[in-house]
């Protein structure tokens, strides 16, 4: 059940606080790991497939506005609801910005926290799929030859295949068959889709 | 009436008004000896002159013989007396050459009535009647007793007394009493005794007149005494105007001065000192009276004063209240001084009081303008914390909300998890606790108080300012050591004020260190024992002092944007109501902000019962 509904990581320097919210949220079937200080967690951390971050602003040493950054820099994909003592309205456009998924007050309603909760589940599923997918691209990416790579970098940029054989200095039927190997090895059936994919690889513009 | 008897009754009477005079003194005032002996000198030197009349008129010889007998025993007296008073009042002369002319003139006495018909004549034959002074007296002729010689051998040794009694005055340096009282009795004396030896070996035809010899000596004595009564008195007279000078000098720099004879319990005091106690400006009071206008919460502390003052023979002083017979309350200071007898018994005691109600009055405004303006402070460093402190409050609330939450949810499985729910229950109930101490202490923070001193430990303080602005250095991003030393003394204080003071200290540091990097907020309290006072000092890494550090302590003196600059002006006068010390310093930090640390500093509190 618990891998179903993902680990929530708590972190409060109130030990009252965590208790109340682990109570809470492993009543409702969430796998929860609680510190008290932003560095045991980090030291800790692993990532895993749903999880969030429950965290809360005011922090001695090092705040939860601190943690979001350092997370983000460190290209690790946990999505944060933020709790806090007052409702400091910079502070939690700030945070919205830099991509937390909630921002809440204490005393925090259960359903609130609860519907927070889920939806950094989601999003962090999401994005678990989404980096998955990536990951698969990069593969067949890795599976073109040096010669078939430079051929889809100039397809994707918009060239005709005359175009193309005139810059590599080749003909324009091995082009082709270049070409068809890379639209079979991308799997992808148009031109079009090869863009988007691309793109989404971040190869799109030079 | 013959001349003989005017005379020698005149002579006799102003001996006896002579001794009157001084008995009478010497009633008054029973160690004056002096007087006493003077006053048998003169009463001997009457009955002489009362036996000489009697033997210049006797008819018989045998008459003659009683009276000249009889003569001896004024004599003895007087002669006694004489010695006695030169040793007393000139303070000199050697006593064995006094107690062996005693025993002489004793054995000269006992001779008298023992031996032949008197001291002088072992037998007198016959009365021969001379012209004295216009008349006819009586003179005697017979057998001279040998033992006269023992009473002349007595009156040199006189002589040889007062002699060297008088050298030793002399060399003393009273010269003027050497020779009124000494030189005049050496001469008087010797002069009688050659007049007594002509007329008793009857060389020369003539009557006894040593009373008129020894009216000199008197007259040379009551001359000296009258002089030294007069200086006496002339002594008072200079001592009474000092007093009144004294008392005039006192009331007019507003004292009322006041004595009190203790053996009779009664209180002399100038019209000042009266009107100060609402007593009749002649009324004579006791210490009882006194201690009735007395407030009686003030009664046991003035009457242990006093005891003291009494029983240790040291200064007398006391602040006290006293309530007039209207009701009327006044302060009053009182100083004094007891004055033993020569026993060293306490019999007087003298002092000065004074009114000190408008001083008291102005101490009272001033204290409580100060309480006031401490809580104005108080109220400001609460309004400066108010986000911190209401955080201090959700907190709880919040833990207790996601607690109760969790166990309705709890309660809802099935089965409920009852044990997590009566942990929850437990948990819910110290939170609210936690809740309830932090508007306790608001609370008390906010409260209009008096001052009230009472032990404090000073960890127990530092630990409760840091938790009421906990959140308040959390939001400033500062990093909180401490320091405390165990074992501390406790200090006398105000519980309420000196959190005040922390508070400020605190919050100040937290304001300095705004403009630094996160890492660069460090807040430091330590507590420690520094030259007997316990010390509590707060250092923080912010913008350091102002270059005209010294004057961060005056009022309206402020380096902030918003600040009324009274804060450290305040704690500084907390701190000098509990007699302690606060000061600023710079902080010595090789590299880093400069930084400023304050250090508190408080006197323990006395071991055992203040």
């Amino acid at each position: 059940m618990s891998a179903t509904h993902g680990t929530v990581f708590l972190l409060d320097d109130e030990l009252g606080m965590l208790k109340a919210l682990t109570r809470l949220l492993t009543a409702e079937g969430f796998t929860v790991r609680a510190f008290t200080s932003a560095g045991t967690f980090l030291e800790s951390y692993r990532a895993e497939e749903r999880s969030c971050l429950v965290l809360d602003v005011a922090m001695p040493k090092l705040s939860g506005l601190d943690l979001q950054q350092r997370l983000t820099h460190a290209g690790v994909l946990l999505p944060i609801v933020f709790l806090t003592g007052h409702g400091d309205i910079p502070m939690s456009v700030q945070a919205i910005k830099a991509g937390a998924v909630d921002f809440l007050t204490k005393p925090v309603n259960d359903a609130d926290l609860l519907r927070a909760v889920r939806a950094a589940m989601q999003r962090s599923a999401e994005q678990r799929e989404r980096a998955s997918e990536t990951a698969k691209l990069r593969e067949r990416l890795a599976s073109l030859t040096p010669r078939e790579r430079e051929v889809m970098d100039h397809v994707v940029a918009g060239q005709l295949n005359k175009q193309i054989a005139s810059d590599l200095g080749t003909g324009e039927h091995t082009i082709k068959v270049h070409r068809a190997r890379v639209m079979q090895k991308m799997g992808v059936e148009s031109l079009a889709d090869l863009v988007r994919l691309a793109e989404r690889l971040g190869l799109g513009n030079h | 009436m013959s001349w003989v008897t005017i005379i020698w009754s005149m002579v006799a009477s102003a001996c006896l008004t002579l001794a009157a005079v001084n008995l009478l003194v010497w009633c008054k005032k029973r160690t004056e000896w002096a007087n006493l002996l003077f006053s048998l000198t003169a009463v001997g030197t009457a009955g002489m002159a009362y036996c000489e009349l009697w033997m210049m008129q006797a008819g018989t010889p045998a008459q003659f013989g009683t009276a000249l007998r009889w003569l001896h025993v004024p004599a003895w007296a007087l002669l006694v007396a004489l010695v006695g008073f030169v040793g007393l009042y000139l303070r000199a002369g050697r006593p064995w050459l006094a107690w062996s002319f005693v025993g002489l003139r004793t054995l000269s006495l006992l001779l008298d009535f023992l031996v032949g018909q008197n001291l002088n004549y072992r037998e007198i034959t016959r009365l021969r009647h001379i012209p004295f002074f216009g008349e006819s007296v009586s003179v005697a002729e017979g057998v001279a007793n040998p033992c006269m010689l023992v009473g002349q051998l007595s009156l040199l040794l006189l002589v040889l007394f007062v002699a060297d009694a008088t050298v030793t005055v002399w060399r003393r340096g009273d010269r003027r009493q050497a020779l009124t009282v000494g030189g005049s009795i050496v001469f008087f004396t010797l002069a009688g005794t050659v007049q007594a030896v002509l007329v008793l070996w009857e060389m020369v035809h003539w009557p006894m007149t040593t009373s008129f010899f020894y009216l000199g000596i008197v007259v040379a004595m009551g001359y000296d005494l009258s002089r030294e009564t007069l200086r006496a008195a002339q002594l008072s007279e200079d001592l009474q105007e000092s007093e009144e000078r004294m008392t005039l000098a006192a009331e007019a720099a507003g004292f009322g001065v006041w004595m009190w004879s203790i053996a009779r319990n009664h209180i002399w005091g100038s019209e000042q000192w009266l009107g100060l106690f609402g007593f009749a400006p002649d009324a004579i009071v006791t210490f009882e009276n006194v201690m009735q206008r007395i407030h009686p919460e003030d009664r046991e502390q003035v009457e242990r004063a006093v005891r003291r003052a009494l029983e240790d023979r040291v200064d007398y002083a006391g602040e006290y209240r006293v309530v007039l017979p209207d009701n009327t309350q006044r302060w009053v200071t009182a100083r004094g001084r007891v004055y033993p007898d020569t026993q060293g018994k306490p019999i007087r005691m003298m002092g000065a009081t004074t009114d000190i109600t408008a001083g008291k009055q102005a101490e009272e405004k001033a204290q409580r303008q100060h309480e006031e303006l401490a809580h104005l402070s108080r109220v400001t460093t609460v309004s400066e914390l108010s986000g911190s402190l209401a955080h201090e409050l959700n907190q709880p609330l919040a833990i207790i909300l996601t607690n109760a939450q969790a166990a309705q949810r709890l309660l809802a499985q099935q089965p409920p998890d009852l044990a997590e729910a009566r942990e929850i229950l437990a948990d819910i109930v110290s939170e609210d606790q936690r809740a309830g101490e932090v508007i306790r202490r608001l609370r008390s923070l906010l409260k209009h108080g008096e001052t009230s001193l009472q032990p404090l430990a000073v960890n127990g303080i530092v630990e409760e300012v840091l938790q009421l602005s906990r959140n308040n250095l959390i939001g400033h991003g500062i990093t909180v050591h401490r320091t405390l030393a165990p074992n501390l003394p406790q200090v006398q204080g105000d519980h309420i004020q000196l959190q005040q003071v922390l508070l400020n200290l605190i919050i100040n540091a937290s304001d300095a260190m705004s403009a630094n990097p996160p890492a660069g907020r460090q807040l430091t309290v330590v507590t420690a024992r520094r030259d007997g006072a316990v010390r509590i000092s707060v250092s923080d890494t912010g913008c350091g002092l102002p270059p005209d550090a010294g004057r961060i302590f005056e009022p309206f003196y402020t380096t902030k944007k918003h600040g009324l600059g009274l804060g450290l002006p305040i704690c500084r006068s907390i701190i000098a109501a509990h007699k302690g010390r606060l000061l600023a310093e710079a902080s010595e930090r090789a590299g880093g902000s400069p930084g400023a640390t304050f250090h508190l500093e408080l006197p323990p509190a006395a071991e055992g019962k203040l």
